[in-house]
């Protein structure tokens, strides 16, 4: 595919048609896949894909079509089909395409190198025997997966435009299964390629797995809880969408309207930060080419902006946040964050297992998009983890449910760990530390 | 789709390096997507997928390759890749390939993406205005509808060649309402494995009307109490139970690896012996019926439990080959990015011996689940949850106030044996079910149910 005979027959076909405003978005993903069962090699999957949306503005209004099939011949009717869409939509489009900005930032990820087929065999075994190395209990089904994936992105425009930005990332994963006292358990563990050597990944998920054997149920009741980094970082994507002004200019946040008010305990902070250190996947400009730059969202627990693309900035009569996202490449232009994160506080771990006292402290959390609703903020959500008793880690509890509402719980998060956790790959992760939170509900036995 | 000289070509660049079976699997699709937000036609955007995925075998070896680059000199590249990490021995295999062409059972009458578009607008129109206009407390309506049109071209080295079209419909509507103080949705989604005359058993209206009436219950819910308790369980969605509690686990992308509580126990009582359960993908325009599974066998309709006793697991190609047990095609991907695995269709809990009335009236202090939204499940442990999206508290054998914010969490061998009443209601509710093969439509169903006992969350 010759990027540049697509770009050549879309322009021609635009002005064909007499088109002035339009935007031609590409994206392409190139991976593969080694994944290990027993002390084999049992797959390996390659994959490489691209598209490419148009987007146009026709009458006021922005009409997209989006293809896979990247023939210089298909691109007449891409326009086309685009025209169409733009006629029947009735929104009507107040910005239009984006002529550029100044300046861009540069990323400061660390430079990505692609693993090698044989790189990633060797490394998936590696892992799959120190699995099964750190302990006697290790049974069938435990896995281990290498994972390498690259990304474009490149937005050109009718105003010139002509913005690329490429980012990859290797992966580690291990997933044990564990079989002891005839029970069976498991826990994984993922990182970047390099962060963690093959033992200590391997350790991690097989110590994962052991540990939630002979797991109790707890009573219901209320319990000061310590959430584990990980997992408040997941109930905090799931409800991140409430910080979007998208979401809440269509009455669907309750943060809507809420700039400049206390939102959150005082000791939270909440920023967003499109070339955080040591995020492998950044951007140096949003979905609509704006150059994207770091932002306080919560400061000292007041809300101090929402995000925003350009439309949600128009119509809330300010400047865009340069969060202009696709969900995929043929996506309509919405509004997502890059690295959004809960910072840390002051205490260790530990220090939080002793502020709580007698309580449970979740390193597991399932079904959120099920379980939690954005809109309302209500949980209840299926967990794991351990209890906490005379301030210190005890013995593994599962099948509880802990229940509340994500606004309520903001505030009432009093103390922080002091090491965020931040996600793995992009264009959007999430991080935070681990949170305690007093009183809440509890459903087991 | 691919020349038929063409996919030979591939098959016999895949298989060159000493793999035992290879296949070659060509997808071109059209998404149709409309959105209306505050009465407006937001944004309408279709996108074409296009592209290959070739797998080869060695034994339960597999090497997976998938490119959008579908030129014959993309294709070889991928057949080479493919061939490449497979092994280094030179086995050249010429394939020959004969067509096969399986009936049509899903016919359809308006193809979704060739309609006129002004008609799909006022159909989702209609669907959005009934919810904006059924109490003054909605504030908000979003309103989806997708189409699907799907053609598939699959070719193996056993010399099938065969393909199928698909074609599926769906509208989903979101209602928030606000009472000043806080805010609850509501949600109704119906769609089939049919165009637009889907809208004639869902009229638009009623999609509405039923996503706007959950919201408004929501909102003058209190919190659900938790607990352990007895549970009623409405037909349609609440079907995920089922698909949660124990369909996953009866996947040989488990069950194959070892990693599934139901390994080894075909045969066995697993559930009371009130249920009997079925995976069917040849149900007439259902939404998760498929003419042929992603690896072109024809779909079936598989007793997975019967009276209580494990009859079938559902298995694919690389779940037949680790069980040494037939395919029963299950198997599924979302797009040619996917190898396929065995994934479910339309699964249903079957109508029981019990009357629907008697079974409320049975429960003393209870919860009716009356609508269910997802969940999730982990196969090896059997540990599922699913949230109630609507919901009841029962006392003295009658349904008494909504409630709201309540999950059911559990273990499928448990909640299987716990159902201990089975009505005769039964019908499906519509889901898109993701695995490691992606996200596709599956149906879940059952008539109502009662589970005699199970962990209800809350925070009342």
């Amino acid at each position: 595919m010759d990027f540049e005979l697509i770009k050549k027959a879309l322009i021609d076909s635009a002005d064909e048609l007499d088109i002035k405003e339009y935007e031609i978005y590409y994206s392409s993903r190139t991976g593969t896949s080694v994944e290990t069962l027993g002390k084999e090699i049992s797959s390996l999957n390659s994959s490489s894909s691209g598209g490419v949306c148009f987007r146009c503005l026709v009458n006021g209004r922005m009409g997209y079509a989006s293809t896979e099939l990247m023939e210089a011949s298909e691109m007449g009717e891409l326009v086309r089909r685009a025209v169409v869409n733009a006629e029947n939509t009735e929104k009507e489009d107040n910005v239009g395409i984006y002529a550029g900005s100044e300046s861009y930032g540069k990323t400061n990820s660390p430079e990505y190198k692609p693993l090698s087929a044989e790189q990633m065999k060797k490394t998936a075994l590696s892992i799959q025997n120190e699995n099964y190395a750190a302990s006697d209990k290790v049974t069938d089904g435990t896995q281990s997966a290498v994972e390498t994936e690259e990304m474009t992105v490149r937005i050109v425009n009718s105003h010139g435009l002509d913005l690329v930005n490429t980012s990859g990332v290797n992966i580690v994963y291990s997933a044990a299964v564990v079989l002891d006292k005839g029970e069976h358990q498991d826990d994984y563990a993922v990182e970047e390629y390099g962060k963690l050597s093959d033992k200590e990944l391997a350790e991690k998920a097989v110590r994962g797995a052991l540990d939630n054997i002979g797991a109790e149920i707890v009573d219901t009741g209320k319990y000061d809880i310590v959430i584990a980094a990980k997992q408040m970082r997941t109930i905090l994507s799931v409800f991140s969408s409430a910080f979007s002004a998208k979401t809440a200019q269509s009455g669907m946040s309750l943060l809507a309207g809420k700039e400049g008010q206390r939102i959150a305990a005082e000791i939270i902070n909440i920023t967003d930060d499109p070339m955080r250190e040591g995020v492998s996947v950044q951007s140096p400009f949003d979905a609509e080419g704006v150059a994207a730059y770091r932002k306080d969202v919560v400061k000292d627990g007041v809300l101090l902006t929402l995000l925003h693309n350009r439309e949600t900035a128009m119509r809330a009569g300010r400047e865009t946040t340069a969060n202009a996202s696709k969900g995929a490449y043929s996506s309509p232009v919405s509004v997502s964050p890059y690295a959004f994160c809960i910072e840390a506080g002051g205490n260790t771990l530990e220090e939080l297992f002793a502020m709580a006292e007698n309580g449970i402290y979740v390193t597991e959390v399932k079904g959120l998009h099920a379980g939690a609703n954005p809109v309302t903020g209500d949980f209840s959500i299926e967990s794991a983890g351990f209890l906490i008793k005379d301030g210190k880690k005890a013995t593994p509890v599962r099948s509880f449910t802990i229940a509340g509402n994500f606004f309520d719980m903001l505030k009432a998060i009093s103390a922080l760990s002091d090491k965020v956790e931040v996600g793995i790959g992009g264009p959007t992760v999430f991080g935070s530390p681990a949170v305690l939170i007093k009183d809440m509900s509890v459903a087991g036995k | 789709m691919l020349e038929k000289r063409l996919i030979e070509d591939i098959l016999g660049i895949a298989v060159s390096t000493g793999a035992d079976f290879a296949e070659v699997y060509c997808e071109l699709t059209r998404n149709s997507s409309i959105r209306l937000l505050d009465g407006r036609i937001e944004t309408i955007s279709d996108t074409t997928v296009s592209g290959v995925g070739i797998r080869a075998f060695l034994g339960t070896r597999t090497v997976y390759g998938s490119t959008s680059d579908i030129s014959r000199k993309g294709l070889e590249k991928c057949a080479g890749a493919v061939a490449a990490a497979m092994g280094d021995e030179k086995l050249p295999k010429s394939v020959r390939l004969t067509e096969r062409i399986f009936p049509n059972i899903h016919p359809v009458k308006i193809v979704p993406t060739d309609a006129d578009m002004k008609i799909r607008t006022e159909l989702l129109r209609e669907g959005c205005s009934a919810a904006k206009e059924y109490d003054s407390r909605i504030v908000q309506v979003v309103g989806g509808l997708a189409s699907v049109d799907h053609t598939i071209q699959i070719a193996n080295t056993e010399g099938l060649l065969t393909s199928d079209r698909h074609i599926r419909t769906r509208m989903v509507v979101d209602a928030t309402a606000s009472s000043g103080e806080e805010m609850q949705s509501g949600r109704f989604g119906p769609g089939r494995g049919m165009g637009l005359e889907t809208f004639e058993l869902f009229p638009p209206k009623e999609i509405g009307i039923t996503a706007a009436k959950e919201a408004i219950t929501n909102l003058t819910a209190s919190y659900c109490p938790a607990g352990k308790m007895t549970v009623a369980i409405e037909n349609g969605f609440g079907g995920v139970i089922f698909h949660e509690a124990c369909g996953h686990s009866l996947e040989a992308t488990s069950v194959g690896t070892g990693t599934s509580q139901m390994c080894g126990k075909l045969g066995q009582k697993i559930a009371n012996e009130k249920v009997t359960a079925i995976d069917d993908g040849t149900i007439p325009g259902a939404w998760g019926s498929v003419n042929i599974d992603d690896e072109g066998n024809p779909t079936r309709r598989n007793v997975l439990i019967e009276n209580g006793v494990l009859k079938s697991y559902m298995i694919d190609r690389l779940g037949s080959r680790r069980m040494g047990m037939p395919m029963t095609g299950n198997s599924r991907r979302e797009s040619y990015k996917y190898e396929p695995t065995s994934r479910m269709t339309n699964t249903f809990i079957d109508n029981g011996p019990d009357k629907n009335e008697d079974i409320i009236s049975s429960i003393e202090y209870g919860l009716y689940a009356k609508s269910m939204g997802g969940g999730s499940v982990n196969p090896l442990t059997g540990e599922f949850n699913f949230a109630v999206s609507e919901g009841y508290m029962v006392r003295n054998g009658k349904i008494c106030e909504a409630v709201r914010g309540a999950s059911l969490i559990g273990t499928g061998a448990e909640i299987l044996m716990n159902i201990d009443m089975v009505g005769q209601n039964l019908a499906t509710g519509q889901g898109m079910c993701g695995s490691s093969s992606g996200s596709i439509p599956t149906d879940v169903g059952q008539p109502l149910i009662r589970v005699s006992s199970i962990t209800v969350g809350g925070k009342g």
